[in-house]
């Protein structure tokens, strides 16, 4: 268990310390801040107003822009939930393009702990980079807007951000068994930044895109864990919002925000509820662990 | 007893046959180099040995005990410094040797007394805390060296350890290696391009196309396979043709070189009155390797 744990603190290490690393890992999550800041903030602010319409008594500017705000923090925690694990397993390409798996073959650390060493580390990263943008953002959010989040429902963003990072971390373990260099891995790091923000509806919510595009986006882990985190962060927000209507509008504003801005899962008209979307991911990350596997021992067999 | 012991290895990549069916036996203590050029099956046999890939045939005992059902022995007993370096780049010296003798089960504390012996003597102190990529060509192979001593290995494996490096930095990284072969009589497997690195050995196999073309003694390989040069600096014309005509020789520049594998002393004796400046050069491992393989290795 230690010489796993060695390697493990090793692959932590290799990515910390690597500012490039980081800053590519968080180049995505900073595009989507400096898009909310440009020009996402007014489309969100916009449409929350235009589904606020007769209810100006009740909810004021403030409200509507923690509701933006929770929206962009969802998205720039989706988008890292995939580029930090992505990032961090590219560790394992690059040590076999370096013969580094050469090195580490030749200790006493055996197979299957090479593997779950990868997977523990990319795990790891993931969950505490995501867990600290989480913590500045919220803290940001409390001084700059007054933004609440209820005890239970922090409790449940860290788990999402937990099962979002072990998740992201199987399903990447598999792509990088396909990558015989840095240069391919890096190269489709690239398109899944670029894909990353729309897959997650960080750009557009998905509920713009056509009813199939949106069961599709939504067959990924990592869409499954957006719309959660936005139930989540915004949960306290919309409860305190649905309060002061007092019910005037039988529910419907914050009924057209939860649609409007995608925090349902759907899949061709079916509702994901939060625990069959637990469950789903659930079922991804064992799928994934059985691939991984049945796979990966081959590949760090004696040839 | 031997500390590697191997008969008849193959190991094949499909129809590419790497190795074919190489025997030979390190004693415990020594210096054995393994000479060859690319591609001649060095790595391979290293990278078997070192249980990193398996064998397609033979047997192969590493301190007496079986490779194949005694791999977690072998590993704990080993230390390999790769042709290119395997330690992270961005991470320091300290935290590079910190998570490698982790790898062994070891703690802080063991790691460092483990280190100890070279601590000083490798200058590890002094870049303990320096990025590996700051450091120069030379401090990197000693880190890299250091990194194969973490488990005090009974066997260390130098896989063309000074490639790349200048000559200075090669002299003090073999008082290094010499320095450990004294203090601990570890057996070192050393595989190199340089020639002259072998002149200290006990014992040398040259290997060509995955088969072992010559062994012995660097001395016993260079009475059997190399000849002495001579050479006689004279102006080159028929006269002085004539008196080594029963020899190899060529000109160059300013003299003859001559090829002699019987006694130079009395070629000299026979023409004292008009060799006058002259040179002998006594056969190099170069010259065993030439003449074996057909080949001069490559500086790479």
């Amino acid at each position: 268990m230690n010489k796993m744990m060695g390697l493990t603190k090793r692959n932590i290490l290799v990515y910390f310390k690597d500012k490039s690393s980081i800053l590519f890992s968080m180049l995505t999550p900073l595009i989507v801040l400096v898009l909310y800041i440009l020009f996402l903030k007014g489309t969100y602010v916009s449409a929350i107003e235009n589904s606020a319409k007769g209810l100006e008594g009740f909810i004021n500017t403030a409200d509507i822009e923690k509701i933006a705000a929770g929206l962009l923090l969802a998205g720039i925690l989706g988008t890292a939930l995939i580029t930090i694990p992505y990032n961090t397993l590219m560790t394992i390409v690059k040590d076999k393009e370096n013969k580094v798996d050469f090195d580490i073959s030749a200790t006493p650390i055996n197979r299957v702990n090479i593997i779950l060493s990868y997977f523990v580390a990319s795990a790891f990263s993931a969950f505490v980079m995501t867990a600290a943008v989480t913590t500045i953002g919220l803290a940001v959010m409390r001084i700059d807007l007054g933004f609440t989040v209820a005890a239970n429902d922090l409790a449940g963003i860290y788990m999402i951000i937990l099962l979002g990072s072990v998740s992201a971390s199987a399903l990447f373990m598999i792509a990088m068994m396909f990558f015989k260099t840095s240069n391919a891995s890096a190269a489709f790091m690239g398109l899944l930044s670029a894909a990353a923000g729309f897959l997650i509806g960080a750009y557009v919510p998905l509920s713009e895109f056509s009813d199939s595009m949106e069961s599709v986006c939504n067959l990924f882990p990592a869409t499954q864990i957006t719309v959660l985190l936005k139930r989540f962060l915004l949960s306290d927000t919309l409860f305190g919002i649905n309060e002061k209507i007092g019910g005037v509008d039988g529910g419907t504003f914050v009924d057209g925000i939860k649609e409007g801005f995608s925090m349902n899962a759907f899949f061709y008209g079916r509702t994901f509820e939060m625990g069959c979307s637990v469950a789903y991911i659930f079922a991804i990350i064992i799928l994934s662990v059985i691939v991984i596997s049945m796979i990966y021992p081959r590949i760090y067999k004696r040839k | 007893m031997s500390a590697i012991s191997v008969k008849d290895l193959t190991k094949s990549y499909g129809d590419h046959e790497a190795v074919k069916g190489i025997s030979f036996n390190v004693e415990e203590g020594e210096l054995f180099a393994f000479l060859g050029e690319n591609g001649a099956g060095k790595s391979t046999t290293i990278n078997i040995l070192c249980t990193i890939l398996k064998k397609s045939g033979g047997a192969i005992s590493i301190l007496g005990k079986d490779l194949d059902s005694n791999e977690g022995f072998v590993r704990d007993n080993i230390g390999i410094v790769f042709q290119n370096s395997v330690l992270d780049q961005k991470l320091t010296v300290k935290e590079n040797l910190m998570t490698r003798g982790s790898y062994y089960g070891y703690g802080k504390k063991q790691i460092m007394e483990n280190l100890s012996d070279i601590m000083e003597s490798f200058g590890l102190d002094e870049m303990w805390d320096q990025r590996y990529e700051s450091l120069s060509g030379g401090q990197r192979r000693r880190v890299d060296i250091a990194r194969a001593l973490i488990n005090k290995p009974k066997i260390l494996f130098l896989d063309e350890p000074t490639t790349g490096l200048d000559p200075k930095s090669r002299m003090v990284l073999w008082n290094y290696i010499d320095h450990i072969r004294q203090n601990d009589s570890m057996t070192i497997f050393l595989t190199t391009h340089y020639m002259e690195e072998t002149a200290d050995a006990d014992h040398v196999v040259i290997l060509d196309k995955g088969v072992i073309k010559a062994e012995g003694t660097p001395a016993e390989l260079k009475s059997r396979y190399a000849s002495n040069h001579l050479l006689w600096y004279a102006k080159n014309n028929e006269e002085n043709e004539k008196r080594i005509r029963e020899t190899e020789y060529r000109y160059v520049a300013d003299h003859y070189d001559i090829c002699h594998s019987g006694n130079i002393t009395e070629l000299l004796y026979k023409n004292r009155d008009v060799m006058t400046d002259y040179e002998v050069l006594k056969g190099t491992m170069d010259d065993v390797f030439l003449k074996l393989t057909g080949k001069e290795l490559a500086y790479e």
